[in-house]
């Protein structure tokens, strides 16, 4: 044999070798099979857990009719990264999932924002407001065929307001006696919690989702938030069911046809997939070559070209998120509410709402968002771009420039210079903050933007010993339930939220009072005094309320999104057969 | 040789532990932890106290460093903070598609830059040449993000809604929803398709690369003595580039191989980002920005050991294709 005949046959055996294993790399990983699922390799509770949801699925019948089947796809940058596990923290998103899909709440909300029945069939408030009684559904049970109970409720109360577990919404619980205190089990389908009167008692139990006692009883309550349970094998009891989870790409849901049918009943579509595509313009073209039927938040640059195609639809609805530049009062030249308020008049918002989010979105002033049953009609049109009112103001607080250019001083000599800080990676802030530069300059405000790493940016605002800004371009979500104790209440001056370092005592007065007032018609006028005490004292620039936007393709019907979120009607969406995936393509 | 190898693998020992240790302290001292990040929500003073605790952060630093090194030898690299899962199951969830991806990427690279140089300096100073090295620059220079969002483009959207071709690539993901349904040459197919696009986004750019080493490579070799022998000889003139030039040409190419190996695991960020492709690369710049310690140093470790090995693969290579290199 020659040398080199041996050579080639080992280039020749390895070659093969190679497109060999790539060919069962290929193949590989995709075992399963709807109605079938591979629970090797993983944790040791979720091959315990898995097959007993499988074998409860099996045994349930599947519901008929023509709008039952097909499979919806659902895209969005973001992973659901913390799982489904409502004891640890979870984002928009997330918690999307786990209320609307996944797990129950006891109440849930109608268009109006007003409670309706969910979990609980009823529930009653004592004469006092101190004890607050739910009856349950006794229809419901878990998705491995354990029903739900009172004793669930109570589990999920005792581990939320546990210190170890470090429950991030710990504001929930701030009117409860935490513990097993608090909590009375009356029967099985009846609990009881003992709290103090409180406004909107209910908006806790509508975020808060109840979670299995007989799963997760026996993990520690420091471990509970990293326990197996929400990322590898979520067991709910919501109208859909966890099938599989492919970490960073996609998560997959089956329907529940368990689900009651005085609550909507079990889902039309067969199939839900979440699936994470971390680049905008990929997802885009995923949406308009029928990848994905639903574009979680397209930018408001892309909003025109969705409109365009003829294969979708837009949605845009009202949402909980305000943009804002945050004052720090602490500073000197920033501590007159006149100054503040002259910045918020010099800058002209409209125009900035209409450049970077087309129009989508809403002038803000006061932080209680246009969905709220409290906001205060015309609020908007308070603070309107006026450069010659903001002039005044400016004179008026002791910052003149007598030539009537140039940048303002005042009688110590001091120049009015503001720094702005924003995050990397977030260009909308920087356009806010550069654009803010251009305009203030002409009422003679020196503006330098300033950009950080949003880690150690945050740890320049929020640290109580640093407070190291004057303006900082922000985003905040609201509940919705409104409370702004923690940005603005004189209280929590040295605690992490209250950038604005603000203290006023008209201000903490209303804040309080909004705190207990239960009744909405009693608190309405109080919520338009607040409104109106906060545009005065402008310790945000408030931007705007932006709007949120969706992408669908037209196939998919029933979609209804609002404030409450895209997935408030998931179950109800459907897929005309001839539309439906494997047929259309 | 394998005595060599084992030497090089044992001293690149000290030099993982140097880079453990540089990164431990480097992510320790950053301002921001894993429990300021979550704090989007009104999280309060005492629940940001609890996570840390939770977490293991209340420690101080000495202490946090010499609980990591111990457990790390032991093969346990801790909880992601941001996953909420053993550092080693998200790792092994994110490896094997990047190493899918890589391992196309490159194989694409290697053959076509090769082809592409041995074309080139076949037909050296002619039209084609030119032409050739006018493309080869031309992919060279583009930034990959770029090129990849141009493919998904063309043959996606344009593909598909405008041309209407019957054939267009899922311009994201790994397989489509339908995958689980497939029959088995279905589902390869599948992979397949999902992979075309990332692939020949990654390899272009590299290919050129190759392409322009191994075409300066090859010129060299060709004006050497023996193959002017090899042609006297009546050799056909394949078997004197094939057999006689490639062979020698390779050498200096085989470095490249050691040198893209790390960089095609880590470097490959942006190819993933755009194409929702969840490997290493995507893993390591979300940890980043989460704070997600544990994670990031797992990752760079496995990166730092993959430059090791690269290199060492490299230097194996070498005698494998020039009998003149041997190691004892």
């Amino acid at each position: 044999m020659s040398p080199v005949l041996h050579h080639r046959r080992q280039w020749v055996v390895g070659g093969a070798i190679l497109i060999l294993a790539m060919g069962i790399g290929l193949a590989g990983c995709g075992e399963s099979v709807p109605g079938e699922r591979s629970v090797r390799g993983l944790p040791e509770f979720c091959q315990e857990v898995l097959p007993r949801v499988d074998a409860h699925l099996a045994e349930m019948e599947q519901p008929q009719g023509e709008r039952y089947g097909g499979t919806v796809v659902v895209g969005a940058i973001g992973d659901l990264a913390d799982g489904l596990n409502a004891f640890s923290l979870a984002d928009y998103t997330g918690a999307q999932h786990q209320t609307h899909m996944h797990l129950m709440t006891l109440v849930r909300v109608d268009e109006e924002l007003e409670p309706q029945p969910y979990l609980a069939r009823s529930w009653e408030l004592s004469e006092d407001g101190s004890e607050l009684t739910f009856h349950l559904r006794d229809d419901v049970t878990w998705h491995d065929g354990e029903p739900t109970t009172a004793r669930d409720v109570a589990f999920t109360f005792i581990r939320a307001t546990d210190p170890e577990t470090a429950f991030p919404n710990a504001a929930f619980w701030a009117n409860y006696t935490a513990g097993e205190d608090g909590v009375e089990v009356l029967d099985d389908y009846t609990v009881r919690f003992h709290l103090r009167p409180h406004s909107e008692i209910l908006d806790t139990w509508r975020a808060m989702p109840i979670m299995p006692r007989h799963l997760l009883e026996d993990a520690p309550p420091s471990e509970l938030n990293r326990h197996p349970f929400g990322t590898r094998c979520p067991v709910g009891n919501g109208p859909f069911v966890f099938f599989d989870r492919s970490p960073g790409a996609s998560w997959t849901f089956v329907r529940n046809p368990a689900f009651p049918q005085e609550l909507g009943g079990p889902p039309y579509v067969d199939r839900y997939v979440y699936r994470v595509v971390p680049e905008q313009t990929t997802l885009l073209t995923e949406l308009l070559t029928g990848g994905v039927d639903v574009y979680v938040s397209p930018t408001p640059d892309q909003a025109s070209r969705i409109e365009a195609e003829e294969e979708v639809d837009l949605v845009d609805f009202h949402f909980r998120s305000y943009v804002f530049v945050g004052w720090n009062a602490r500073r000197p030249h920033l501590s007159d509410p006149r100054v503040r308020r002259a910045l918020t008049l010099g800058t002209n918002r409209r125009e900035i709402l209409e450049s970077l989010y087309g129009g989508y979105g809403e002038i803000a002033n006061a932080g209680v968002p246009p969905f709220h049953w409290g906001y205060l009609d015309g609020i908007e049109e308070a603070l309107t771009f006026d450069r010659d009112e903001a002039d005044r103001l400016l004179d008026e607080a002791g910052w003149t420039r007598p030539d009537g250019t140039g940048i303002r001083e005042n009688g110590d000599g001091d120049r009015l210079e503001i720094s702005i800080k924003y995050n990397t990676g977030n260009q909308q802030r920087q356009q806010i903050a550069e654009v803010m530069q251009a305009q203030l300059r002409e009422i003679g405000v020196a503006v330098e933007p300033r950009v950080l790493e949003w880690a150690t940016l945050f740890d320049q605002i929020t640290s109580p010993d640093q407070r190291d800004f004057d303006g900082v371009v922000m985003g905040w979500v609201t509940e919705l339930k409104v409370d702004d104790h923690d940005l603005f209440h004189s209280s929590k001056v040295d605690q992490p939220f209250q950038w604005a370092g603000i203290q006023d005592s008209e201000l903490d007065r209303l804040l309080d009072t909004l705190q207990v007032v239960m009744d909405r018609e009693e608190a309405i006028p109080l919520w338009h005094e607040y409104q109106e005490r906060l545009a005065e004292l402008q310790p945000f620039t408030y931007f705007f309320y932006p709007q949120r936007l969706a992408g669908v393709n037209r196939r998919l019907q029933g979609v209804h999104m609002d404030v409450r979120g895209e997935w408030v009607s998931v179950a109800d969406w459907w897929i005309p057969e001839e539309a439906r995936r494997g047929r259309s393509r | 040789m394998t005595r060599y190898a084992l030497r090089r693998l044992l001293g690149a020992v000290p030099l993982l532990l140097g880079v453990a240790t540089l990164l431990f302290f480097v992510f320790s001292l950053a301002p921001g932890d894993p429990a300021s990040i979550y704090a989007g929500s009104n999280l309060s003073a005492e629940v940001m106290d609890q996570m840390r605790r939770n977490m293991g952060l209340d420690r101080p630093i000495h202490e946090r460093y010499v609980r990591w090194m111990g457990s790390m030898f032991r093969g346990d690299f801790g909880y992601s903070f941001a996953r909420n899962e053993p550092v080693r199951d998200v790792v092994f969830q994110f490896l094997p598609n990047t190493l899918i991806l890589s391992g196309v990427a490159l194989g694409l690279a290697f053959a076509g830059g090769v082809l592409v140089g041995v074309v080139q300096a076949v037909r050296w100073n002619t039209l084609t040449d030119r032409a050739l090295s006018v493309v080869v620059l031309f992919f060279y220079s583009m930034p990959s993000f770029w090129l990849a969002l141009v493919l998904i483009l063309v043959f996606s959207l344009y593909a598909r809604n405008v041309w209407g071709w019957p054939i267009w690539f899922p311009p994201s993901g790994m397989v489509s929803v339908d995958h689980a349904a497939l029959p088995p040459l279905g589902r390869v197919l599948d992979r397949a398709m999902h992979l075309t696009l990332p692939a020949l986004s990654l390899a272009t750019v590299l290919a050129a690369g190759i392409a322009r080493y191994a075409r300066g490579s090859l010129l060299e070799v060709l004006g050497q003595d023996y193959i002017r022998t090899a042609r006297a000889k009546g050799l056909p003139e394949w078997r004197v580039v094939g057999a006689h030039g490639l062979r020698n040409a390779l050498i200096p190419v085989i470095t490249l191989l050691g040198l893209y190996l790390p960089v095609l695991m880590s470097g490959t960020v942006v190819i993933e980002t755009v194409f929702g492709w969840p490997g290493m690369g995507k893993l390591m710049v979300d940890s980043v920005f989460q704070r997600d310690t544990p994670v990031v140093m797992a990752c760079a470790l496995l990166f730092a050991g993959l430059v090791v090995v690269g290199n060492l693969l490299a230097d194996l290579l070498y005698s494998v294709v020039d009998p003149r290199i041997r190691y004892d």
